[in-house]
């Protein structure tokens, strides 16, 4: 885009704005006449037959439309009583609550709104009468939309039932503000439609009608947000426990006059720029909004909701969902096909439609890296944290996958978002992909064994051969317990201190010495002389009384047992067993040494003492 | 108490009578659907009875009666709990009588100015689609509203009966037909009016005649309609002045009440517990707003029974026809007055209509109760 064309698109926009005040001028000081002789005419249609056949087909729909809403009420007034009366437990109950409340009331005031209009669509209405009608049906139908979801939102008087983080001194105010600035904006674009859709020329009042309402909302609106969200603490529950981050009331109320100012310059785009302002606006709000229905969940189990995975999850859920319904609703406002809008010539558009796509990229990819990574977190922060030297348990598998699974999802999310936005962006990536492809091939002899380390690694993770706290030993004389697993290679801890860093391509077979129980044998050589079923006996009383009242003893999965195993020239060898899980070992065997050597001396016998003898006599 | 009762019969009477009124009028109209011609031979048996001799004063007693004790009813409210419902038939009931009046007062003077013409459907249609369609707007909302006004009051008392499940299928549909049909048929009628206006110069020359002496006289008249006018307005004002004064005076004696489930109701010395109940939105059943009729509002009283008004007869024969336990009152006529009442209700608050028609249905007692707290 060259300079002379910014420039010069700038100057031309300035100038329609400029054209168009004074055309809203002139508009303002033409209404009142024209204002005049339409009432006249208006008055002299209404006074003849036709006024009367007009007079008459709309009470007729009118009743119709009352008495098809009160037919429906006579069968739907109870469960609306039973969901107004219902106790809202938790935000999210009264989520529900409300949401069945729409539900109910919405049918009424859409099965009013069809019968009305369709039966219109039945009469011979004399010229003009009937947009006029549909309008006046259509105006009806927002109001009391409005009036229905504020109710049911910001349930002024029933601080349970109330859907949105509002101070209940607020919401009365809120309410009847919302409501009064909905009725503004209705006026506004209806009103002036039904004026000039009633045959007489009514162009400049429509204008000045419409130029009164809008002002008059925005001027409402900008008061409201600089009211509500400007005072400290009148952010609402969810927000009090929270540091500021940032001012609420003032963008609130730039987006009311940024929208008001698109208006007045250039109404096309007014539509566009008010969902902008709403997307934006609701963003701003959004965070508290999802986190007020796990608010007071959370203050009675007592934790910060801010650590909870599923808020994380709904919110950037709502985040997207309010994303794309923005875009939804701009491209249904812009009333052009996409597709013609994509051809469109000028740059602007193409450029926004393009950073448009990257931005619902990032989201989406956002959306789901929050979901995974709060869902890990979560997870790994339920286990109990990760020592390495200490024997693992069940959840050490968990231990162990987790984090992996996590830096893998943030490199796949990210290469994909890289790519797909370059691709949005209309950077073409299929030479980039095969270039990629060429130089991969390149890499790929020497990356051979990088990705056969890889693809190792998976294998050895899918079968659960190590985890994290466990001793192996590999091929090539690599042992030690597992501290760290990463997509190439295992860090293994020597028991002497060393750390080995072994890529899982050269770890061959490994030996998990970790795994379920380990089977401890020891000799004890005594004299030729010694009793060997009283020897055997007094093993197993060792064995039970280390069983039993020692702490160690617990983990003897198979008590001690000794038996003869070897007769040598004046030597009985005993061989004693025990089994127990890995790591353990050691010191249980310690343990019953040290029992063993003092019931020996107790029976007078030397420890170990035949080796000697064997020796000398050989 | 007995007056009570007898107030409530002559209301209804008198509505059922004016109702009975406006259906034949509304038929009459519908017949405009067919032609004039039909419209005008069906006059004398459906709306001539009704405009002179004793259907006239049957029809004057019927709407003095009618408006006066809606009046009443007004003025003896305690509070401004009312339903939606409620407030629809309020207002429409009050819209009704200036807008009627234009319309009584200038068929009289019309009788009365040259006889027999006000007696001509097509006279009267001409006037009011071609020289003074003002007439017509009025007319128009007079005819959706009475008949609004009228329906709603037909239903709710129906629709309490044990009869409404044979009936009602028959009833609704009548209650929407007629007004259609008949606005229907004064639309088809006024085009049918227009044309011969256009085609007939002699009958718009005589129609034109009668309008301009009639016009001569209801100028004078409208000094009375005015006056008219303004004593109905005076009389409203009056009800709710009353209304008003009662709702002040009670003001400084604020008293409660508590409910199971550890709900409580602050409200004045004098209203009933239901009352208390519309009034802090504490949900209570009340099917009947309040007429003790339905037996849907009923209460057991936990503590402080002879702190409440005592029962009246009314309220008498709806407990036992609701076959309601001892010590159970309904809600919308115990009136408290004094500190320490505490009752239990006894229907959920979603029941509709078949509890009063069929109580045994609806276990009023601690099963309701727990289905209510349960949703
Ligand atoms: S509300 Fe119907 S009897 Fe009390």
């Amino acid at each position: 885009m060259s300079d002379q064309g910014m420039s010069g698109w700038s100057l031309e926009l300035l100038g329609a704005a400029k054209q168009r005040l004074e055309a809203l001028g002139l508009d303002l000081a033409r209404a009142p006449e024209e204002a005049r002789r339409a009432a006249e005419a208006a008055h002299a249609t209404l006074m003849s037959g036709a006024g009367v056949r007009s007079a008459t087909y709309l009470l007729l729909i009118l009743f119709i439309g009352i008495a098809v809403e009160w037919l429906y009420w006579t069968y739907a007034y109870s469960p609306l009583r039973a969901a107004q009366s219902a106790p809202a437990l938790t935000p999210l109950h009264a989520l529900r609550l409300g949401l069945r409340l729409l539900l109910l009331r919405g049918s009424g005031l859409l099965l009013f709104t069809a019968a009305a209009l369709g039966a219109s669509a039945a009469f011979t209405w004399p010229p003009h009468v009937h947009p006029l009608v549909v309008f006046a049906t259509l105006f009806l139908l927002v109001l009391r939309a409005a009036w229905m979801g504020v109710g049911i939102l910001i349930a002024p008087g029933r601080p349970h039932r109330r859907l949105v983080p509002v101070a209940p001194r607020a919401a009365r105010w809120l309410a009847a503000a919302l409501l009064a600035a909905i009725f503004l904006l209705a006026c506004g674009s209806f009103l002036p439609a039904m004026v000039e859709s009633g045959g007489v020329a009514a162009h400049h009042i429509a204008s000045a009608l419409r130029l009164a309402a809008y002002t008059a909302a925005a001027a409402l609106l900008v008061a409201l947000s600089l009211a509500l969200f400007g005072r400290p603490g009148s952010r609402g529950a969810a927000g009090a426990a929270r540091a500021p981050l940032f001012p609420r009331s003032f963008p609130l109320a730039m987006l009311v006059v940024f929208v008001y100012a698109v208006w007045l310059l250039s109404p096309r785009a007014a539509p566009v720029a008010a969902i902008l302002a709403v997307v934006v606006g609701l963003q701003i709000g959004l965070h508290d909004m999802v986190y007020f229905y796990w608010h007071s969940e959370d203050e009675t189990a007592g934790k910060p909701a801010d650590r909870e995975a599923l808020p994380a999850i709904a919110l950037s859920l709502a985040r997207f969902v309010v994303a794309l319904a923005g875009i939804g609703a701009a491209a249904l406002a812009l009333d052009t096909p996409v597709s013609a809008l994509a051809e469109s010539s000028s740059p602007w558009v193409g450029v926004g439609l393009r950073l448009l796509g990257v931005a619902v990229l990032a989201l989406l990819a956002h959306g789901v890296w929050i979901a995974v990574r709060s869902v890990v977190d979560q997870r790994l922060s339920r286990i109990a944290p990760a020592d390495p030297h200490q024997p693992p348990d069940a959840s050490s598998r968990l231990l162990t996958l987790l984090p992996l699974l996590r830096v893998t999802t943030a490199v796949v999310l990210l290469v994909l978002l890289v790519l797909s936005s370059l691709w949005a962006l209309g950077i073409e990536i299929t030479p980039l992909l095969a270039g990629a492809g060429v130089v991969g091939l390149a890499l790929g002899f020497g990356a051979q064994a990088l990705v056969r380390d890889v693809i190792a690694g998976v294998f050895y993770l899918a079968e659960d051969a190590f985890r994290v706290g466990e001793y192996v030993e590999g091929a090539g004389n690599t042992k030690g317990t597992v501290e760290r697993i990463t997509l190439r290679s295992v860090a293994l801890r020597h028991h002497n201190g060393p750390l080995h860093f072994v890529p899982y391509g050269a770890l061959g077979s490994v030996r998990n010495t970790s795994r379920d129980w380990v089977i401890d044998k020891f000799n004890l050589p005594l004299p030729i002389e010694v009793e060997s079923e009283k020897i055997r006996k007094m093993i197993k009383k060792i064995g039970e009384q280390l069983k039993e009242d020692t702490a160690l003893g617990q983990h003897l999965m198979e008590p001690l047992k000794g038996k003869l195993y070897r007769v040598d020239p004046g030597v009985k060898v005993f061989r004693c067993k025990f089994r127990c899980p890995p790591g353990k070992q050691f010191d249980l065997r310690a343990a019953a040494l040290k029992r063993i050597e003092a019931a020996l001396k107790e029976m007078g016998l030397g420890y170990a003492a035949g080796v000697n003898t064997v020796i000398v006599k050989g | 108490m007995r007056g009570e009762a007898l107030i409530r019969r002559a209301r209804l009477a008198s509505g059922l009578v004016l109702m009975a009124f406006v259906t034949c009028h509304l038929a009459n109209l519908s017949l405009g659907l067919r032609s004039l011609a039909e419209m005008e031979a069906w006059r004398m048996l459906l709306t001539a009875p009704w405009t002179r001799g004793a259907g006239l004063w049957l029809l004057g007693a019927a709407g003095t009666i009618h408006l006066s004790l809606g009046l009443y009813a007004v003025a003896a409210r305690r509070s401004l709990a009312l339903s939606t419902t409620d407030v629809m038939q309020l207002a429409l009931g009050l819209a009704i009588p200036p807008l009627a009046i234009a319309h009584v007062v200038a068929t009289a003077t019309a009788n009365a100015v040259s006889p027999g013409f006000a007696s001509n459907y097509g006279q009267i249609l001409a006037v009011y689609w071609s020289f003074a369609p003002f007439y017509a707007f009025l007319q128009l909302f007079v005819v959706v509203f009475v008949w609004m006004h009228a329906a709603i009051g037909l239903y709710s008392w129906l629709v309490l009966k044990p009869v409404w499940r044979r009936i009602g299928g028959l009833v609704i549909p009548v209650l929407f037909a007629v007004p259609v049909l008949a606005l229907l048929g004064f639309a088809q009628a006024g085009q049918e009016v227009l044309d011969k206006l256009a085609s007939d110069p002699a009958w718009k020359q005589m129609i034109l005649d009668n309008v301009g002496r009639i016009a001569k006289v209801t100028r004078e008249l409208a000094d009375f309609q005015r006056a008219a006018i303004w004593t109905y307005l005076a009389a409203v004002a009056a009800a709710f002045a009353i209304l008003g004064a009662r709702i002040l005076r009670h003001r400084r004696r604020p008293l409660a009440v508590a409910y199971d489930g550890g709900a409580r109701a602050g409200g004045r010395h004098g209203l009933s517990i239901l009352e208390f109940s519309r009034l802090n939105d504490v949900p209570h059943a009340h099917v009947c707003s309040g007429r003790g009729r339905c037996g849907t509002c009923r209460v057991r009283v936990e503590s402080g029974a002879d702190r409440l008004s005592a029962p009246g007869d009314l309220e008498r024969d709806t407990l036992a026809r609701v076959h309601a336990g001892a010590g159970e009152r309904l809600a919308c006529q115990a009136r408290v007055l004094d500190e320490g009442v505490a009752v239990t209700r006894l229907l959920p608050a979603f029941a509709d209509a078949s509890a009063a028609r069929a109580p045994q249905e609806w276990p009023g007692g601690q099963a309701a109760a727990a289905a209510e707290s349960r949703t």
